[in-house]
């Protein structure tokens, strides 16, 4: 009996299901997901956003984009990884990311505008990519306008692919259209489903926010909604 | 035996006279104790094979301070004790040979005790004027009038030791420097001089235990400027490779101007930082990685624009200050969401700064609003939300609406109470 408890729990540690978020051993290239944060999200995407690859999240306004990335951030953050959101338009709030649960201390933020614009700020994201430091990386480009993003040399998401690629590392793009993703990528389709709305004439109260999230790889669609506050 | 410099005077130098003395006891000895302010005791074994003579020894004790501006007093002795009260109180180089220690220091008076002005005034009393007064009292009856401190005083006086010698170590130094044989110009040529001078330099650091908590490059320029360049990462480190790459990054944003005709490096020492990894957490960022990334992304950074955002303790909302990027160990927080929590949030993005709108309110709330980009009638609302604060310095005072504006998403509205104008403050997201 005791040899077979034994057996059991040498194949449950070689299994690493002992403790189901057991960070990575020292040196150990982390092949899993990453959680988006959001449980029916992390199956309709096999586990989450996938590592070593170039996801999207991209939508109308109002369809749920940040908020999903800051749930994926306050997923890492609060089992001490470190993530970094490269905000070239400074749309970042602070005190919406700390209510979703994001360790700040170990978010990084890039406050855009600088000068050089979109460039500068996909040279940063490639050295953040490049440090290895940091488990997820957010590129918010929400926002911009498409002539812009169209000026882009049309190599870059290539190259950023690449550079992502041998990594452990997410790169989240958020977009207002379709932009790109890497070939093992998830690009998530969001739909906005209007908020909900409780009570009547002063003190009604907007609860939240309902969604629709599709990626091309799968049929059902996921509905969802972001909450305004707990 | 053992050796005692006394400093009587120190000439024009800035120098404390001890740290003089100590660079002089250095050169001959490595255990060699300051006994401030003005005197320091050496450990003399092993030198006589250099002199043979004591004398000799003395002589040379007395040359090497005053090469160094320092009208010296020189004592030797086999006893620590008797070396520093005869150096102190006998001019000249005095050398007593072993087992003589105590005739030696006898006819001295009982100031070269260094004792308390009570005490000195009741030996008085006594009728005790020397040192040798002193060591012939009766150790019982000193005993028992003194306590343990009266066999003490008499030991002393006869010159004998109560405690071993400590050494003083040796000021540490960290520096480097390299003269070049012709000018250099551009950064390429120059990290391969700066891999040449930090390599020996972090090698001393790493074999005294110590790390640069910081690191000033200090170039010599053609015409006679010096630029100097202090950088202070968020960890001590003692790697070149990191060291290097630091410097590079800083010099790529604040270039010398003009060739380079010699580097000096020099680092501020710290003791090395312990780490205590643990078994389930996360493995946590090496701090000369992350200030290498920081080093990177400076442009970003400079300023304090970019970095961890802190949120301020007010009612003002969306307050916060950005700092430096630098997480700590990790702590699970207290008041994180839990387990099964897993809805996500609806979030703001913020317009910084917010955008000025125009309101069409109908029966007391918003009806239309028109702003930068956005336009059309709103369908839903929720508020007025109010909030104000800082009325003792720069008064704030706001009505927020959470809106749904036909075809064009949620946002957040609101009116600044005080001036009756309406501004974008986000969307929600």
């Amino acid at each position: 009996m005791s040899a077979a408890l034994k057996s059991q729990l040498e194949d449950l540690l070689k299994a690493r299901r002992l403790q189901r978020d057991a960070p990575p051993l020292r040196g150990e290239r982390r092949l899993s997901p990453l959680s988006s944060g959001l449980r029916a999200l992390d199956e309709l995407m096999g586990g989450g956003w996938p590592r070593g690859q170039v996801s999207e999240a991209h939508g109308l306004a109002s369809s749920g984009r940040t908020g999903l990335a800051l749930a994926g951030v306050s997923a890492l953050t609060r089992k001490g990884a470190l993530a970094a959101w490269v905000d070239p338009l400074d749309r970042f709030s602070p005190a919406s990311a700390s209510d979703a649960g994001v360790d700040l201390a170990r978010l990084l933020w890039l406050r855009g505008p600088r000068p050089g614009g979109l460039s500068r700020a996909l040279a940063a994201t490639d050295v953040l990519l490049g440090s290895s430091l940091f488990d997820l990386v957010v590129l918010d480009l929400a926002g911009v306008p498409r002539a812009d993003l169209g000026r882009l040399p049309h190599t870059t998401w290539h190259r950023l692919q690449r550079t992502v690629g041998p990594l452990p590392v997410v790169l989240l793009l958020l977009t207002d259209a379709h932009l790109a993703h890497g070939p093992g990528g998830v690009s998530l389709a969001l739909s906005p489903g209007g908020g909900h709305w409780i009570g009547q004439g002063p003190g009604r109260l907007l609860t939240g926010l309902a969604s629709q999230a599709q990626w091309s790889r799968r049929v059902q669609a996921l509905r969802f909604d972001l909450q305004a506050f707990s | 035996m053992f050796g005692c410099l006394w400093c009587i005077t120190a000439g024009a130098s800035s120098v404390p006279p001890i740290d003089l003395l100590l660079e002089v006891a250095h050169e001959l000895t490595p255990r060699a104790q300051a006994v401030p302010p003005r005197a320091v005791l050496l450990d003399l074994a092993g030198l006589g094979r250099s002199w043979p003579q004591p004398m000799e020894l003395a002589e040379a004790l007395a040359a090497a301070a005053r090469r160094r501006g320092l009208t010296p007093q020189v004592a030797l002795s086999w006893s620590r004790t008797a070396a520093l009260m005869l150096a102190r109180e006998r001019a000249g180089p005095t050398v007593i040979p072993a087992g003589q220690e105590a005739a030696a220091v006898a006819p001295l008076p009982l100031a070269a005790l260094d004792l308390a002005p009570e005490r000195l005034e009741l030996f008085r009393r006594w009728g005790l004027r020397t040192l040798g007064d002193l060591a012939a009292l009766p150790p019982e009856g000193l005993a028992a009038r003194l306590g343990t401190e009266g066999p003490r005083l008499a030991r002393l006086a006869r010159g004998e030791d109560d405690r071993p010698l400590v050494a003083t170590p040796a000021a540490e130094s960290f520096a480097c420097s390299l003269e070049l044989d012709w000018p250099v110009d551009g950064l390429e040529p120059l990290a391969f001089l700066l891999a040449r001078v930090l390599e020996p330099l972090c090698a001393t650091l790493v074999a005294r235990c110590r790390r640069a908590a910081a690191l000033t490059l200090d170039l010599l320029l053609v015409d006679a400027r010096h630029h100097r360049r202090t950088l202070r990462p968020a960890a001590p480190a003692a790697e070149a490779r990191t060291w290097r790459t630091l410097l590079l990054l800083d010099l790529e944003a604040h270039p010398p101007g003009d060739a380079i005709q010699a580097i000096t490096v020099s680092a501020e020492p710290t003791l090395a930082r312990v780490v205590q990894f643990s078994l389930l957490d996360p493995a946590q960022p090496s701090p000369e990685r992350l200030a290498e990334a920081m080093a990177r992304l400076h442009e970003w950074t400079d300023g304090g624009r970019s970095g961890a955002a802190l949120l301020v303790d007010t009612h003002r909302p969306g307050a916060f200050v950005v700092s430096t990027f630098a997480p700590g160990p990790f702590r699970p927080a207290a008041g994180a969401l839990k387990e099964g929590e897993d809805a996500p949030r609806l979030a703001l993005r913020a317009y910084r700064p917010p955008l000025p709108a125009r309101v069409t309110v109908a029966a007391g709330v918003p009806a239309a609003v028109s702003a930068s980009g956005l336009y059309g009638p709103i369908t839903h609302c929720a508020g007025p939300w109010r909030a104000s604060g800082d009325w003792w310095d720069a008064a704030w005072s706001r009505e927020e609406w959470d809106v749904a504006v036909q075809g064009r998403g949620l946002f957040r509205l609101y009116r600044d109470r005080l001036s009756g104008a309406w501004f974008l403050d986000g969307e929600l997201d």
